[in-house]
């Protein structure tokens, strides 16, 4: 049993439980904001999705699936080293925290790497607007409005990711090594942890939005 | 001072299952997009999806345990939305004009006289 | 009123432990990396303020240049004055105005905390927000926008040639700093709360914030993904409201207005809970129909969120969906209604003081009645069918917004500008601000109903000449109401010197935050306060109040 001095709140609460729930309300309170900037995106796709299947089936076949599932297992994969990394933080485990920890973020370089990699793919397909875009037979002048959906929407899902990337480089590199980490108290690093599934999350709506139209 | 470990975090076991099952999940929907079932393929996939982030939601991101009113701020996101996509429709489905008919069109290609040698 | 209070309240004044907020640390960096919410407060109003009078110079010249219809602007100059008018006005003076300053300074407050949830957020919003600031002065400096501020597309992303980017890019990174403010007052009022201090007993101050909180961090998403898409768009060259690739200009403005219309909520939601603190006090009796007041509060902040297409009617909207989106205007007005009831019958047996925050309140209510009235009547479609995109509009919308909302941001200040100064202001001065304010404010807009009612344009640097008389009343009418508007500043700025010294509640309210001194310490509370009873326990027959931690005060 992991055995630690309970480390003193800011002044505004009363305990530093009560400290540690209101981060994660907090966090809570701010992917309302984000499910909601994320949901308006998805619901121009589906507005012209439906009203232009055809289109949008044509213009999509070009996306890369090997690069979009293999991102899929990737993430989901680092939402679970992320959990064990918290998981190992509740039992005082140090060593085994940071290496999920190292993992976890070394999972995001890699979906960074392979997004990377898909958008020089999109740039040789041609499905980048207007700096390098061809319309294909079939996708008529609304298959463009698939690609400007895909670029924005993965654009800033990978902002997004990258924020991730940072917080848990900040856990890593300043909170944890300062030993500020504790059983007693691990609330920030549920907190980072909750923002990255939430990135996940995203990612889970995305790919079928982006990657399984008009594949049949 | 003697801490007691969350019970929910002493184990790995149910975040591995819970892991696999959105891995499967993930495939049943991958999968839906190659049988050429028209528009149940998205409607599976989405389903999917959202059962997905139930998985994550309760199990990953902890939303089961104290403060109870996580659920509620968790589930508001959504159902602001149905404001927007619902209320949003009353215009598009039924605006006169809409969708355009020139979405359609074939694009127009440049002549040749317009690049005069 | 209140002039023998003090000796009286100093009896029960806390013995001083610590020393006030203002005096705990003087050096630059204990303001700017400060983490005080009573602190940062004062840094927002600083900024507010700044940003006030930049909107009304663009104001100001507006209203010189439709004083004739000659006028002094060059069209597309004219067309660059409106357009920053209404951005800077909207997003860096009304959204943020109350909530920011009397929001953060009182919340923890009122509710018995000694800071806010997150008190590193509530600085980082206030960064955030001078950020956008400076994009929307480099904006305005390098010439500005001309698309209005509500940056309509395909103007604004194929055919205006303004720095559009950099104005929406603004409005962009404003939301930020809207949202992280939000998100602090909603985990607050439901984690910080004092013991004994439950829902039904808070401050309706606090509950306006509350909803205020709600609205601002579901709608603004929405703008955020607007914005993010008009930029990209204007940009690259292409996007989701290209209309030559099938995109919808319409889209754009559904999705301005579903934050927009919520956005009016935003300013007046902070502002319906002041005028609720106010009254009781200078009334002397308790607010009639407290749960009736809290049930509207949060009724307004849903509803706001059914009715954005009432901007949108002569738009192209199919047809069935705008009578829904009548309907449910109609509907959103039935809470403003009760509220207005209720403040109305609040006065009812009441011993009244006509003191300058009473006076803005009055006026308060009187204006956003007319306000609110005429809002009706734009949501009758036939009706808009004929005024929209005229003055009418323009009036009605000035009516809750500078009639309504700023009225009671100035009730605000001189209500609670003894607990933050810890000095009176001149009581006959006030006076007389708030009923010059209320007769400038008439004589600017209420000509310009009757100019929308004869067909005036908006957004139109001239007019014809036959509607001169009414303009040059308006435009005069402005000149009065910005003199009513810099008095405060001057006797304000006085009474930092030379005004009263105030005790911790020289009005004998009711509040916590009138329960520790004037200016308050540095962490509110020394010990946290109990609450036994719900707010506004005056007695007007006694003259005798309850303060909400049970201590009696006779007359």
């Amino acid at each position: 049993m992991p055995d630690s001095a309970l480390p003193r709140p800011e002044i505004q609460f009363a305990t530093i439980a009560q400290q540690g729930d209101t981060a994660e309300l907090g966090i809570w309170a701010f992917l309302i904001n984000e499910t909601i900037f994320f949901g308006a995106l998805i619901f121009t796709y589906f507005l012209y999705r439906n009203f232009y299947p055809h289109e949008f089936a044509v213009a999509a076949k070009d996306t890369v699936l090997w690069c979009g599932t293999l991102n899929f297992l990737i993430l989901i994969t680092s939402s679970l080293t992320m959990v064990l990394s918290i998981n190992a933080a509740a039992q005082g485990e140090r060593k085994a925290m940071i290496l999920w920890l190292v993992i976890t973020c070394a999972l995001g370089f890699a979906f960074l790497l392979v997004k990377g990699y898909e958008y020089y793919l999109d740039f040789l397909h041609k499905s980048v607007p207007i700096v390098a875009y061809e319309i294909k037979p079939g996708e008529g002048n609304a298959g463009i409005l698939f690609w400007a959906f895909y670029w924005v929407a993965t654009g800033l899902h990978a902002i997004h990711l990258m924020a991730g990337i940072g917080l848990v480089l900040y856990m890593l590199l300043w909170r944890i090594r300062r030993g500020l980490i504790t059983p007693a108290y691990y609330a920030p690093l549920e907190v980072v942890g909750i923002y990255w599934s939430f990135v996940d999350v995203v990612w889970l709506f995305l790919f079928p939005c982006i990657y399984l139209v008009g594949r049949s | 001072m003697r801490i007691e470990v969350d019970p929910r975090r002493a184990k790995a076991l149910p975040f591995a299952v819970g892991w696999a099952a959105v891995i499967v999940l993930g495939g049943v929907s991958l999968g839906t997009a190659f049988l050429g079932i028209g528009v149940w393929a998205p409607i599976i996939q989405f389903g999917m999806s959202f059962i997905q982030t139930v998985i994550v939601y309760v199990l990953f991101m902890r939303l089961k345990g104290p403060p109870s009113l996580k659920w509620i701020f968790a589930a508001s996101g959504f159902f602001w939305l149905l404001f927007l996509y619902g209320i949003t429709m009353t215009d598009y489905s039924n605006r006169r004009g809409w969708p355009p008919p020139s979405a359609a069109a074939p694009p127009v290609l440049e002549t040749p006289s317009a690049r005069a040698p | 009123m209140s002039v023998t209070t003090v000796e009286r309240a100093s009896a029960d004044e806390p013995p001083e432990t610590e020393p006030s907020y203002l005096t705990a640390e003087n050096t630059i960096s204990s303001w700017l990396l400060t983490r005080d919410h009573k602190r940062i407060a004062l840094l927002f109003f600083a900024s507010i303020t700044f940003f006030f009078f930049v909107g009304g110079m663009a104001a100001t010249l507006m209203r010189l240049n439709l004083a004739t219809p000659e006028g002094l602007l060059q069209p597309s100059v004219y067309n660059r004055m409106f357009t920053m008018h209404g951005i800077i006005m909207v997003w860096f003076f009304l959204i943020p105005s109350i909530p920011t300053t009397f929001g953060n300074f009182f919340i923890p407050l009122m509710i018995g905390a000694r800071d806010l949830a997150f008190p590193r957020v509530n600085l980082g919003s206030w960064y955030v927000f001078n950020l956008s600031g400076l994009v929307v002065l480099y904006s305005l400096v390098m010439g500005g926008a001309d698309t209005g501020w509500t940056f309509y597309t395909p103007l604004s992303t194929s055919f205006a040639n303004g720095y559009v980017f950099a104005a929406a890019m603004a409005v962009f990174i404003n939301g930020f700093s809207s949202i992280m403010t939000s998100l602090n007052f909603v985990v607050t009022i439901h984690r910080l709360r004092a013991p004994g201090m439950t829902w039904m007993r808070l401050p309706l101050f606090v509950w306006g914030i509350y909803s205020v909180s709600v609205v601002m961090l579901t709608a603004t998403p929405v703008l955020t993904m607007d914005t993010f898409l008009l930029a990209v768009e204007r940009f690259v060259g292409t996007g989701l409201f290209d209309p030559a690739h099938g995109g919808d200009v319409l889209l754009w403005q559904h999705m301005f207005w579903f934050y927009s219309h919520p956005a009016v909520y935003i300013m007046i939601l902070p502002a319906m809970g002041v005028i609720s603190e106010i009254i009781p006090c200078y009334a002397r009796r308790p607010i009639f129909g407290y749960a009736g007041m809290v049930i509207a509060l949060m009724a307004i902040a849903i509803l706001s969120f059914f009715v954005w297409a009432h901007h949108m009617f002569v738009a192209g909207i199919s047809i069935y969906s705008a009578v829904f989106f009548s309907l449910m205007t109609f509907f959103v007005a039935v809470p403003s209604a009760i509220k207005v009831f209720n403040w109305t019958v609040s006065l009812h047996k009441g011993s009244i003081s006509f003191d300058a925050p009473m006076l803005y309140a009055l006026g308060f209510v009187l204006l956003f009645t007319v306000g609110g009235v005429t809002g009706l009547m734009l949501a009758t479609l036939p009706v808009d069918v004929d005024v929209h995109g005229t003055y009418f509009v323009i009036a009605h919308f000035h009516y809750i917004m500078v009639g309504a909302t700023v009225s009671a941001y100035f009730a605000a200040l001189h209500y609670w500008w003894p607990k933050i100064t810890g000095r009176y202001y001149p009581e006959g001065w006030a006076r007389f601000s708030a009923i010059l304010t209320y007769v400038g404010f008439n004589f600017t807009f209420f000509p310009q109903f009757i100019l929308g009612y004869l067909g005036m344009a908006r957004r139109s640097y001239t007019y014809p000449a036959d509607w001169q008389s009414w303009n040059l009343l308006s435009s005069a009418g402005a000149s009065i109401l910005a003199v009513a508007y810099a008095l405060p500043l001057l006797y304000l700025g006085w009474s930092l010197i030379w005004g009263r010294k105030a005790g911790p509640n020289p009005w004998r309210a009711t509040g916590l935050e009138w329960a520790i001194a004037s200016p308050p310490p540095e962490h509110n509370f020394e010990r946290t306060p109990t609450v036994t009873l719900e707010p506004y326990s005056y007695d007007p027959e006694h003259g005798s109040f309850v303060t909400q931690e049970g201590r009696s005060h006779a007359r």
